[in-house]
């Protein structure tokens, strides 16, 4: 018996999406699931899970305060910085650089994941530790210089980890932009940098959006940098969330961190869509 | 002796470079203040260039392009007297109408007072018939209306030349037929110098007071529509605008053109010397009439007809030559001619374009 | 630096090991730096050497690899690649800063680890949580309970059942760079007041409620093991103040203080007997107030993949032959008196791993409700994030 047209249609969209939506129940909606559960139970006398319904552990929260202070301060922070160095490497990168070297300088702002963020980050720890930099300002008389586990260092740890991820999207926004719209502007009169802050940077905007919201949902999650470069000091909600599944063993109240984070990112990532596509005039805006 | 300039661009000796490939190649032309100038060619031919650099965006390598009589080279684009209607009109999309009309006021200096930018805006709407339609954002506007916003946005700042790059090649051809009539009435009413870039003869022609046609990074004519069309500087010319009938012949001592059939023609052209040429003829300049005729014609057999209503036009198998295309407008109603006949066919010495070869 | 370190264990290839620990903290996989570093080949050259397999005590079959857990800067690379000789098991080592994140681990289950290192204060816990099992002492036959002192070894009994067997035993004490710190530091009083004072900024705490709340509280007179609100809320308030001077919160000081990014550190004795060894300006002290003495054990974790090779490692290291070597690199001091007997006079003299009796005296062995203590580990989250 022949399938009609539209079953046809349809049997090919389930097979096309079936992998991807496989995965992603198995190994996001699943677990995400669990921690619901989880993060309304109870904690274990001696650690790990208990069930229970309560929301003892959501009305715990304030005891984490500072780490969901450090993590709202830090991630559009980081996010910021990030953005001010990747604005004017991307610029420059779509813009001004050659056409003949801009795919070999674009490689270049990717190569560097092609090694682990682990292994970058301690090789910043040497170079800021006193074998690093503090070693050289010795051999010129500035004894005693700490560089590692400075706030300092995690945020150029941060800086340097994700400038990537905020460098691509705003050259691919600055990349396809209609080289016309900017002489337009300077057929009506505008000066250069007029020219910037008229046309250039809000068409560019959803490319900062994009970056500025992919680097504050990663850092969001972030535990690793302020780790290794921040000496442990800094707390975020990784660490609240590392240290309550793998110290204290407090598998509801980490879940419940874990919840509330995620609806943080939801809201974040609701709200940056909403300013590009206020400021692009158009729905159609790539946000990751 | 000081007077004010007469014109309004003016090139000289001007060569542009990009690397090994020259644009455009010592050109030299003056456009009237207040003129309609056509820069007309195939693409690839310079024109666009020549506007380009007119606008500030690109510098010539070579020669000087004056406007109102100063040297504007280096001269940024910002800082000219010129207003462009880009091709696809490169509209702000993240601004609504008002706001891409009032760019340009907005960059002077000293700043205008709100109310005046807003009035001149208004102004400039009015003027392109966009009243209201002030908070459209671009993408909620048609191709025509977008136009129209593009020639607000560039007459806003009151240019004293305006550069059009192609500006209907984006519309239909019923729009067009409009917007050519618009731009012609608003160069009238505004009173000043249009430059327009076109690879469309019919559009240079119906609209500019003055078509340049340009080849290869050269000019090769700059004159009026019509002096362009019955007069044709050379055989490209001819080619380009409007069609032509080409045959190569002889000329022969006593002004007749002997064609490969053997037929001789008689034309009037006396200042050539003897030798291998190329006839043009319009087919429009052609007479036709059923039969045979005598020495000083051809003779053929129709092939195909066209019907135009106003007119007919034919493709006739000229014996011993080839095809030829004759348009021929109905005097009554029962004169055409239907394919399979014979005709004679005949012309004004007067109207073959003789080229040397 | 002494000669004997050197002929066991080049520094290089040591800290080439450290440095992959640290790298990937709770997975290295010793397959991984033995391919690495082209050990591996050799290792497995010897592994096919008839004799080495004929081995009664490795009958059964041991399988290709095991997995370890353990601590950082503690055992002699030597001795695994000498255990992969002779069995042609492979050792992947996982590296913890805490007890807490191994009990959290072996909760969560799926570790397939064979063997582990917990400290004395937690077995009792792992035991009531049926994480562990008690061993069987005939897979174990170089073991001795009669060589063993039982002052560190009696917590791997659990109600007359073995379940854990000792490793070492050691100290939690004070390593400072008298370079660079010229105060007096012999109690936990001194190490906050330097930690605010003269070494601001360069003084660590390990990121460990054990011993940092417990030494703040000796610091401040109470017990280390305590979990009085009263005086868990001085300890408190006395880490809070000190945080801001503090260079990092951390269980792995080795390197910052080898680096002198780091003056001074909470430290255990192997530490402070390693870093002593190849930096003698960094001194390791007992706190005069108190801290904590503790005893370190080898156990088998009841889901253990391949226990054969679990017990063939434990026998392999309680081998006083194969024990001492593992003593004289990670400088900690033995509870064997075999091994005691086959260490040089250079260790057995050496006052950081062995200090005078008196030294020990204030000092405190863990005890088990710090483990579970939520309002120790909520202390510590307080601490981390102000």
């Amino acid at each position: 018996m022949a399938l009609t047209m539209t079953a046809k249609r349809r049997l090919v969209t389930t097979a096309l999406l079936a992998p991807a939506s496989v995965w992603l129940f198995v190994f996001l909606v699943l677990p995400f699931i669990a921690m619901v559960i989880f993060s309304v139970g109870e904690r274990g006398p001696a650690g790990g899970y208990q069930a229970a319904f309560t929301f003892a552990q959501y009305a715990n929260l304030p005891a984490r305060a500072a780490a969901y202070w450090n993590t709202l301060l830090l991630a559009p922070v980081g996010a910021f910085f990030c953005l001010v160095v990747a604005y004017p490497t991307a610029y420059y990168l779509a813009v001004k650089a050659s056409p003949r070297h801009r795919l070999l300088l674009v490689s270049l702002v990717v190569v560097p994941f092609w090694t682990s963020l682990l292994v970058r980050t301690y090789a910043w720890m040497y170079i800021l530790g006193s074998r690093g930099i503090p070693n050289l300002l010795d051999m010129i008389g500035i004894a005693d210089v700490r560089l590692l586990n400075t706030p300092g260092a995690v945020l150029l740890g941060i800086v340097y980890g994700y400038l990537p991820l905020m460098i691509m999207p705003i050259y691919v926004s600055l990349e396809k932009l209609d080289r016309r719209l900017l002489e337009a502007s300077a057929d009506l009169g505008a000066k250069p940098v007029s020219t910037f802050f008229s046309v250039t940077l809000p068409l560019s905007l959803p490319g900062v959006m994009t970056g500025v919201a992919l680097v504050t949902i990663l850092l969001l999650g972030e535990y690793l940098i302020p780790q290794l470069l921040g000496g442990g000091k800094v707390f975020f909600i990784g660490n609240a969330l590392v240290d309550l599944f793998l110290q204290s063993r407090n598998w509801p109240f980490g879940s419940a961190i874990a919840v509330t984070l995620v609806a943080i990112v939801v809201v974040v990532l609701m709200v940056a869509m909403r300013i590009a596509w206020r400021i692009s005039g158009t729905r159609q805006v790539d946000l990751i | 002796m000081i007077s004010a300039p007469t014109n309004d661009i003016e090139f000289r000796s001007v060569t542009k470079r990009y690397g090994a490939v020259t644009a455009v190649s010592d050109i030299n032309l003056t456009v009237p203040k207040g003129a309609f100038v056509a820069l007309l060619g195939p693409s690839g031919c310079g024109k666009t260039t020549c506007l380009r650099m007119i606008g500030g965006f690109e510098q010539p390598s070579e020669g000087e392009v004056l406007i109102a009589g100063k040297v504007a080279n280096g001269v940024p684009a910002y800082r000219r007297p010129v207003n462009m209607v880009f091709q696809q009109y490169a509209l702000f999309p993240h601004f609504d109408v008002e706001k891409n009309v009032a760019y340009g006021l907005k960059q002077l200096r000293p700043k205008l007072p709100v109310a005046e930018i807003s009035r001149r805006v208004g102004e400039a709407l009015e003027m392109v018939r966009l009243s209201g339609f002030a908070k459209r954002r671009i993408h909620e506007m048609s191709g025509g209306q977008q136009q129209r916003v593009a020639l607000a946005r560039a007459l806003v700042n009151k240019p004293s030349v305006l550069l059009l790059d192609e500006p209907l090649a984006a519309l239909d051809k019923k729009l067009r037929t409009a917007m050519q009539i618009e731009l012609q009435t608003l160069q009238r009413d505004l009173g000043i110098t249009f430059v327009l870039v076109t690879h469309d003869q019919e559009e240079a022609l119906s609209m500019s007071d003055l078509v340049c046609v340009m080849s290869a990074g050269r000019i090769r004519q700059l004159a009026t529509p019509q002096e362009v069309y019955d007069r044709p500087a050379d055989l490209f010319v001819a080619d380009f605008v409007g069609k032509t009938n080409r045959f190569d012949g002889t000329l022969e001592a006593g002004g007749t053109v002997r064609l490969g059939n053997g037929a001789a023609l008689p034309v009037s052209r006396k200042d050539l010397a003897p030798g291998a040429v190329t006839v043009a003829l319009r087919p429009e300049a052609i007479r036709l009439s059923r039969g045979t005729g005598n020495a000083a014609t051809l003779e053929g057999t129709v092939t195909h007809r066209i019907f135009l209503g106003s007119a007919a036009e034919y493709s006739i198998a000229i014996d011993g030559l080839g095809d030829m295309l004759v348009t021929a407008e109905r005097q009554t109603q029962n004169d055409l001619v239907a394919p399979g006949e014979r005709v004679a066919i005949s012309f004004d010495p007067g109207t073959a374009h003789i080229f040397p070869a | 630096m002494s000669k004997w370190f050197r002929e066991n264990a080049p520094i290089s290839a040591r800290e080439l090991t450290d440095e992959f620990m640290r790298l990937k903290r709770g997975s290295v996989s010793r397959r991984h730096f033995l391919g690495i570093t082209g050990l591996g080949l050799a290792a497995a050259v010897l592994a096919r050497q008839p004799g080495f397999l004929a081995s009664p005590a490795y009958a059964e079959d041991l399988g290709s690899t095991m997995s370890l857990a353990t601590w950082p800067n503690y055992h002699d690379p030597a001795t695994f690649e000498a255990f992969t000789a002779a069995t042609g098991v492979a050792v992947e080592v996982n590296v913890f800063g805490s007890n807490e994140e191994m009990l959290a681990k072996l909760q969560a289950g799926g570790t397939g680890w064979d063997l582990f290192v917990p400290t004395n204060y937690t077995i009792s816990t792992y035991a009531g949580l049926d994480l562990i099992e008690p061993l069987d002492l005939a897979k174990v036959p170089n073991f001795d309970p009669k060589t063993q002192n039982t002052r560190f070894t009696n917590e791997g009994t659990v109600d007359g059942k073995v379940f854990a067997l000792p490793k070492n035993w050691g100290t939690t004490g004070i390593a400072f760079n008298s370079d660079k710190v010229k105060s007096k530091v012999t109690s936990w009083k001194d190490f906050f007041e330097v930690a605010q004072g003269e070494a601001t900024g360069r003084a660590m705490v390990h990121d460990y409620q054990l011993t940092t709340i417990g030494n703040a509280l000796v610091s401040l007179g109470f017990s280390f093991n305590s979990i009085k609100p009263e005086e868990l809320a001085k300890a408190e308030e006395l880490l809070i103040k000190v945080k801001p001077h503090l260079y990092a919160i951390n269980s792995d000081y080795q390197p910052s203080m080898r680096a002198t990014d780091a003056w001074m550190t909470m430290c255990w004795t192997n530490d402070g007997a390693q870093l002593n060894r190849d930096i003698p300006e960094i001194q390791f002290v007992l706190g005069t107030d108190g801290g904590e003495i503790w005893s370190d054990f080898y156990a088998i974790p009841k889901s253990a993949a391949n226990k054969p090779a679990g017990y063939a490692l434990l026998n392999f290291l309680m081998d006083p032959a194969n024990a001492v070597k593992e003593h004289i690199a990670n400088g900690a001091p033995t509870t064997d008196s075999r091994v005691l007997a086959l260490l040089p006079a250079e260790v057995t003299g050496n006052k950081i791993v062995y200090p005078d009796e008196a030294a020990l005296t204030p000092l405190e062995f863990g005890a088990a409700v710090t483990l579970t203590d939520p309002a120790r580990a909520e202390l510590m989250a307080r601490f981390k994030s102000a």
